[in-house]
């Protein structure tokens, strides 16, 4: 399923199914959730302005933009970003390995091609440890020494 | 208005989704008193050592209180108090000497303020005690985990209907009840059972997803008219580990380790994991039905008689996981699965079997037919894919199913091949026996985790034939001479008896007589009643390798050696002496006098004369007389030969 890029509330028409079961009317489900540049997808049935009797598909799309953040954000010293890019084509990309089963086995498989594994962070993905290195100057020696940008997220336990 | 709109979904999506943090909607508490505020967090790293806080509601923004990192804000010195509990995925915010501004809405949460990590929690302050403890029980489950929630309600509901029932919009949408009714939603994955207690019951859901997620009530009675309710809150978070967060496509197949799919006629193996806690404990798999879970087999060696031979439970504690394998699977083994174990705590697992139609990969006949003492064969072809798998033969009991291998020193007539141009796995049985009558399974097994299995039932007939067992117990004995020889010898001294291994001689029957010539009539002592031996189980004492000097025979046909019973046109030679009876007083001639020549008799001769000695020595030992012979036994042997 390929992203559209829209931004209002209106989707792609579908026709109401029957025998809909009453546990999913409220259910949105997760289509992107995208820690690195901080944008969340979700898609839900709701019932259609025109004709309320109908369901259109409805999806939302939220994004945080860290206005605050450096260009790389590895490395303090780097002047800050004020180019932020989206892209639904490369956001809806599940690059992520899932578990399917083929005949009885489980594999570990990649759901989509082309899947560039250096992707720009805008923001620091919460599980994922960040560092840097710096000049420390001590009893008149200096020494190059790694800190921990995101501390919470860097203990080994 | 668009915007607001999208705030309005926003709000409602951290609740679903990117809202890991869970507490208590509302807490109340009396004027100067305290109150004490839980909040959950999933237990990840990053959570375990992140800042957590307690924070005022504002306009914008979020005030904080009081923070792990040492923080109390000003007015609230001495009043607040945060404890972290990282191990157990819980943090507490104590706040004491309630004042009516205390009122309002807080968060409580991890990280900075805010951001989507916290938990709306409002806060009420009465005067006096009319207020209305509002208990709810909070359930924190991890995602695709179980969870068992416990409702008591005393005696005087011991009898009355107990149900559960979820909040919906238009009421409260029943789930299941002590009728037997259980929603379709629910089915397979929820467990209503009574506990000891008069009037208090337990409900355990397993596979909780996020829809599962809300507010419950477990009751006595019907929910609207009768009884007692308690209100339960459950919320499902997501662990480490676990699915990308919440993803769920439309036309993605549900996480695959909940459904197990088999073949009909084939085999499936299902792993449940169990907590450290549930190590030694009495661990069983049961399939679900509406009212309850019938046990299938446990670790006791208790195996449901429906599923004998095709049922079998292996426990490896090291990886806390329990293996259950079943095959010869039907139509009619679809349905739900629950691995149980008596620790109510214990994380519970379902899966449900769904049974397809295809074919086995372990292919072979279902039935082999043996008899007792032949050899016997149970094949087992394997595809291509097993090549490289680990493949094994073993035999079903109530216990588990024991490998049979070819190097097990006791069952030496086993072995068990691989002959790798037809793909089969064969067990050998050079000799059947009774007790091989049974289930066996061969099976594959890769990197340790046991894969498909084929079930083969041996069956063993037949009365035990042909071969003997040679002990020496059994007496055997006498030749039975049919008809008797007449007039054979006329010696009359020890009877000639030899068989294998036998140290008594057995005289039969009136009227035979023994090679030996030896009449028995007059025997008064009393011989024991041996089975007649047929000819042909006779082992030949021929081979026997005795290293007799022939000079120690005098006459040894005197010792009724002659096998060749009532055949008179033999020529016999004798070993020394002329076949007199020998007699005389014990040790008046010693043997060497009467040394003749070196006989040439027959090496069967001097074979059967041995036993003949056998004999004598039995008869000396047994303190025989002659009774009724002319002979007397010769002369002490001192233990010559």
């Amino acid at each position: 399923m390929s992203c559209k890029t829209f931004f209002s509330d209106t989707g792609i028409a579908y026709p109401v199914l029957a025998g809909y079961p009453q546990s999913y009317d409220d259910e949105e489900v997760v289509l992107v959730n995208n820690k690195c540049k901080c944008v969340t997808v979700t898609s839900k049935f709701v019932p259609s302005k025109e004709n309320p009797e109908e369901e259109i598909l409805e999806r939302n799309i939220r994004i945080i933009v860290p206005l605050k953040s450096r260009e790389n954000i590895s490395d303090p010293t780097s002047p800050l970003r004020t180019t932020f890019v989206y892209r639904m084509t490369d956001l809806c990309k599940k690059c992520d390995p899932i578990e399917i089963e083929l005949g009885g086995e489980i594999y570990n498989a990649q759901q989509s091609t082309s899947c560039d594994d250096t992707e720009t962070c805008y923001t620091y993905n919460r599980d994922k440890c960040y560092t840097t290195t710096f000049p420390f100057l001590y009893h008149g020696e200096r020494k190059i020494l790694q800190a921990a940008l995101t501390p919470a997220s860097c203990y080994a336990e | 208005f668009k915007h607001f709109c999208l705030e309005i979904l926003l709000a409602l999506f951290f609740q679903l989704f990117l809202n890991p943090i869970f507490g208590p909607r509302e807490v109340s508490g009396l004027l100067d008193g305290s109150v004490t505020v839980k909040c959950f967090y999933p237990q990840t790293t990053v959570n375990k050592h992140d800042r957590k806080y307690w924070c005022r509601e504002a306009t914008r923004s979020c005030h904080t209180v009081v923070s792990s990192n040492g923080y109390v804000a000003p007015g609230y010195q001495g009043r607040v108090a945060i404890t972290d509990f990282p191990d157990q995925g819980v943090f507490l915010v104590n706040v004491s000497g309630l004042g009516l501004a205390d009122r309002g809405s807080y968060h409580c949460g991890l990280g900075l303020n805010n951001r989507a990590l916290s938990f709306q929690v409002k806060l009420d302050v009465s005067e006096g005690s009319g207020c209305r403890a509002l208990l709810s029980f909070l359930f924190y489950v991890e995602l695709q985990g179980s969870v068992t929630i416990t409702c008591s309600f005393g005696q005087d509901y011991a009898s009355i209907r107990k149900y559960l029932c979820k909040m919906e919009k238009s009421g409260c949408r029943n789930i299941i009840d002590t009728y037997g009714k259980v929603d379709d939603e629910y089915a397979g994955r929820i467990l209503l059972s009574n506990e000891n207690t008069a009037g208090s019951y337990s409900i355990m859901i397993t596979q909780l997803g996020w829809q599962d997620a809300g507010l419950y009530l477990c009751g006595a009675g019907v929910y609207g008219e009768s009884g007692e309710t308690k209100e339960v809150d459950l919320h499902v978070y997501e662990g480490q580990g676990a699915l990308p967060q919440g993803l769920k496509t439309p036309t993605w197949v549900p996480f695959i380790s909940h459904t197990v799919l088999g073949v009909k006629g084939g085999s499936v193996t299902i792993e449940c994991r169990y907590d450290t806690k549930g190590r030694s404990s009495l661990k069983y798999w049961c399939k679900w039905r509406k009212n309850g879970c019938s046990r299938i087999i446990d670790s006791n060696g208790f195996v449901s008689d429906l599923y004998e031979g095709r049922v079998a439970m292996y426990d490896n504690p090291e990886n806390n996981t329990l293996t259950v394998i079943l095959n010869r699977l039907a139509d009619s083994d679809s349905g739900y699965y629950w691995c149980m174990t008596n620790e109510n705590r214990e994380k519970k697992t379902s899966k449900e079997l769904k049974i397809v139609d295809g074919e086995p990969s372990l292919t072979g006949e279902e039935e082999v037919e043996a008899s007792v003492g032949a050899p016997a064969q149970l094949a087992c072809s394997y595809p291509c894919k097993y090549y490289s798998y680990e493949k094994y033969w073993c035999k079903w009991t109530r216990s588990g199913c024991t490998p049979v291998e070819a190097s097990d020193q006791s069952r030496a007539e086993l072995n068990v091949d691989c002959d790798k141009d037809n793909k089969t796995i064969l067990l050998n049985f050079d000799d059947v026996a009774l007790t091989d009558q049974g289930w066996y399974w061969c099976g594959v097994k890769h990197k340790g985790v046991y894969g498909e299995t084929k079930a083969v039932q041996l069956r063993v007939s037949g009365e035990p034939r042909g071969r003997r067992e040679v002990s020496p117990v059994r007496a055997t004995a006498a030749w039975d001479a049919p008809g008797g020889c007449p007039g054979a010898r006329g010696s009359e001294h020890i009877p000639a008896a030899p068989a294998v291994g036998s140290t008594r001689s057995l005289a039969r029957g009136a009227g035979g007589k023994e090679p030996g010539g030896r009449s028995r009539g007059d025997r008064s002592s009393p011989v024991p009643h041996v089975p007649a031996l047929r000819p042909a189980d006779l082992v030949s004492v021929g081979s026997y390798r005795t290293n007799i000097s022939m000079s120690d025979f005098e006459s040894a046909k005197e010792y009724g050696a002659n096998d060749n019973a009532c055949m008179k046109g033999t020529q016999e030679t004798q070993i020394g002496g002329d076949g007199k009876s020998r007699g005389g007083p014990a040790g008046a001639e010693p043997l060497g006098e009467r040394r003749p020549s070196l006989p040439q008799s027959s090496k069967e001769e001097a074979d059967v004369a041995y036993s003949a000695f056998l004999l004598q020595a039995s008869a000396v030992a047994q303190g025989r007389g002659a009774g009724g012979d002319t002979a007397a036994p010769p002369g002490p042997w001192d233990g010559r030969m």
